[in-house]
C-alpha cells in the first residue's frame, strides 16, 4: 500500500495504492493521519489505484470521516473502481461519506 | 488433572428455585463440576461473595428485594473484579438487560427458565472466564499478547451455537473456519415465539481482543433485541442505536437479520451492511436478496433500517455468508466473488444444510490454493423442507 499526497484548489489529495486490509490498516491509518494537516479542511481520497478494501480498510476511513466531520472539514472519495464501489454500497458506507466518480468532478464539489 | 468445582451464585428471591437447581443441576453438582450457593437478594448475595472466595460466576434475578440485581452488578467489581455475572430477566425486557449490559453482565437468560438453555449458558460463561484468566495470570509481555489472540479466538468460538433446529418443516446448519488471525464474525440462531426461528450472521470490522468484545457486545444485544422486537428493522435499528452510543473505536459490524418462518417458509429480514445472502433453487439455480437499504451497525446513530420478505419454496436453500467466502483470494489476489459462489450451486443443489456449507468451503479453499486464508469463513445455511 503506497499513499501519495497533492494539492489541488484546496483540497488534498491522497491517491492510495494497492490495497488495504486488516493487515495494513494501521499502516493505512498512519499515513492518512500523517498526510492530513491541521490546516486542511478538505480532504479527497482517490481510489483509482487501490486493488481491494476489506472491512479494517472501511474502519480506518470511518475514523477519519468523523474527525473530519468533528472539525467541519469537508471529506469525499472518488474514481473507485466498481468492486471497491461495491464494497461501499453493501456496507451502506456509500450513504455517509460522498463518492464522485472522477477526481476532477470531486475536487469541483469540494474544492473551491 | 482435578479440576475444583465451579462455584456459582444464584440470587432469586423466588424459594423455589433453590430446590429446583439443585434438583435440574444435581447430577453437574454431584460429579463435582459445579457448586451452588444461594442468597435470595442483592444483600445476601454480597455477604456470599465475601464469605466464599473464588465465586466464578453470578447468576441473578433483576427484581429482588432490599437490593436488586442491577445494583447488585454495579457493587460486584468491588470485591470480584473477574466474576462473571448473567442475569434472569423477563422475556423482552430489553431496557434492564441493557443496563444490566452496560454494568458488565456477561449474558442473561429470560424467565421462565430453561433448563437446557441455562446450563449452555453456564458452560459459556465459565468458559470465556477461564480464558480471560488464563490471559490475565502471564506476566510476560509477549506470551500475554499471543495469549489475548487466543482469548479472543476462544471467545469468538464460545458464543457460537452448535446445535441447529431440525424439523419437518426445515433444516439449519451454521459454522465458521476462523482465520488464523482472529476475525470477527459471528452468527446465531435461536428460537421466537411461534415457532419462528432468529437468523444472524455478521461481521465486525476489526479484529482481536477489542473486535472479539464488540462482537460478544453486538451478539447480545442482538438477541436481547430480538425477543423484545418483532420487525427485523427496528432490531437492527435499536442495536445500531446501542452500538453507536459509545464507539470511539469506530468499530462497526456488518449484521444480517432475518426472522424466519418455517411453516410458511416467509423469511422477514433487514440487512445492514452485510453481503446480500443467496435463495437457491432446487434447480440449482440462484438469487441474491434484494437489499434493505441499511448501513453497517456501529457507523451512525438514529437511522432506520428498512426490511423485507422473501417466501421460500419447499427445496429452497438460503444462505448466508460472510466476506470471508466471497473475499477470498488465490495466488493473483483474485477474489472468489459472487459467480464462483452461484457456480458451486449450479449443477447440484446440496441434498442437505450441512453439505452446503462443506461444498462452499471446499470451493472456497480449491480457489484459494496456498493462499493464506485472511479472513473468518462462516455460512448459516436453512432448508425449507418439501411439504
Amino acid at each position: 500500500m503506497e499513499i501519495s499526497v497533492d494539492r489541488a484548489n484546496e483540497v488534498l489529495i491522497a491517491k492510495v495504492e494497492g490495497r488495504i486490509d486488516g493487515a495494513n490498516a494501521r499502516e493505512f491509518e498512519d499515513a492518512l493521519n500523517g498526510a492530513i494537516g491541521e490546516d486542511d479542511s478538505k480532504v479527497l481520497l482517490d481510489f483509482s489505484t487501490l486493488s481491494y478494501i476489506s472491512s479494517a480498510g472501511l474502519r480506518v476511513i470511518l475514523l477519519i470521516a468523523r474527525l473530519l466531520q468533528k472539525r467541519n472539514a469537508a471529506f469525499a472519495l472518488c474514481s473507485l473502481s466498481d468492486p471497491i464501489r461495491e464494497v461501499f454500497e453493501i456496507s451502506g458506507f456509500d450513504k455517509i461519506i460522498s463518492i464522485h466518480d472522477s477526481q476532477a468532478e470531486a475536487v469541483d464539489k469540494i474544492g473551491r | 488433572m482435578t479440576q475444583t468445582p465451579y462455584k456459582i451464585l444464584v440470587v432469586d428471591d423466588e424459594p423455589d428455585l433453590e430446590h429446583l437447581m439443585r434438583q435440574r443441576m444435581r447430577r453437574d453438582v454431584r460429579s463435582g463440576l459445579y457448586t451452588l450457593y444461594f442468597a435470595q437478594n442483592g444483600v445476601e448475595a454480597l455477604e456470599r461473595l465475601n464469605e466464599v472466595p473464588d465465586i466464578d460466576m453470578v447468576l441473578s434475578d433483576i427484581n429482588m428485594p432490599r437490593m436488586d440485581g442491577l445494583t447488585l452488578l454495579a457493587q460486584i467489581p468491588n470485591i470480584a473484579p473477574d466474576i462473571r455475572a448473567v442475569v434472569v430477566s423477563a422475556y423482552g425486557d430489553m431496557k434492564n438487560i441493557r443496563t444490566a449490559m452496560n454494568r458488565g453482565a456477561f449474558d442473561f437468560i429470560t424467565k421462565p427458565i430453561d433448563f437446557q438453555d441455562l446450563r449452555v449458558t453456564i458452560e459459556r460463561t465459565l468458559k470465556n472466564m477461564e480464558e480471560w484468566r488464563e490471559a490475565l495470570e502471564s506476566r510476560d509481555k509477549l506470551v500475554r499478547l499471543q495469549n489475548e489472540l487466543n482469548v479472543a479466538s476462544k471467545m469468538q468460538q464460545s458464543i457460537l451455537p452448535t446445535e441447529f433446529p431440525d424439523s419437518e418443516h426445515c433444516e439449519i446448519y451454521a459454522n465458521m473456519e476462523p482465520a488464523r488471525e482472529v476475525g470477527g464474525d459471528f452468527f446465531d440462531v435461536f428460537g421466537l415465539p411461534g415457532g419462528k426461528i432468529a437468523l444472524a450472521i455478521a461481521d465486525v470490522s476489526d479484529k482481536g481482543v477489542p473486535a472479539a468484545l464488540f462482537m460478544m457486545s453486538s451478539r447480545t444485544l442482538l438477541k436481547g433485541s430480538a425477543i423484545g422486537a418483532i420487525e427485523p428493522g427496528a432490531v437492527l435499528k435499536e442495536v445500531n442505536d446501542l452500538l453507536t452510543e459509545e464507539n470511539e473505536a469506530a468499530m462497526f459490524v456488518t449484521t444480517f437479520y432475518a426472522v424466519y418462518n418455517p411453516q410458511t417458509g416467509q423469511v422477514d429480514y433487514s440487512n445492514g451492511g452485510h453481503n446480500p445472502p443467496l435463495v437457491v433453487h432446487p434447480d440449482g439455480s440462484s438469487t441474491l436478496l434484494p437489499g434493505t437499504d441499511g448501513l453497517a451497525l456501529g457507523v451512525f446513530p438514529g437511522v432506520n433500517f428498512g426490511q423485507s420478505a422473501v417466501m421460500l419454496s419447499p427445496g429452497d436453500l438460503l444462505l448466508l455468508y460472510t466476506d470471508g467466502v466471497t473475499e477470498a483470494m488465490d495466488a493473483d489476489g483474485e477474489e472468489f466473488g459472487m459467480d464462483r459462489l452461484q457456480a458451486v450451486f449450479a449443477d447440484a443443489p446440496p441434498a442437505s444444510t450441512e453439505a452446503a456449507n462443506k461444498a462452499v468451503f471446499k470451493a472456497v479453499h480449491e480457489f484459494a490454493g496456498e493462499t493464506p486464508q485472511s479472513d473468518d469463513i462462516t455460512c448459516v445455511t436453512v432448508l425449507q423442507r418439501q411439504a
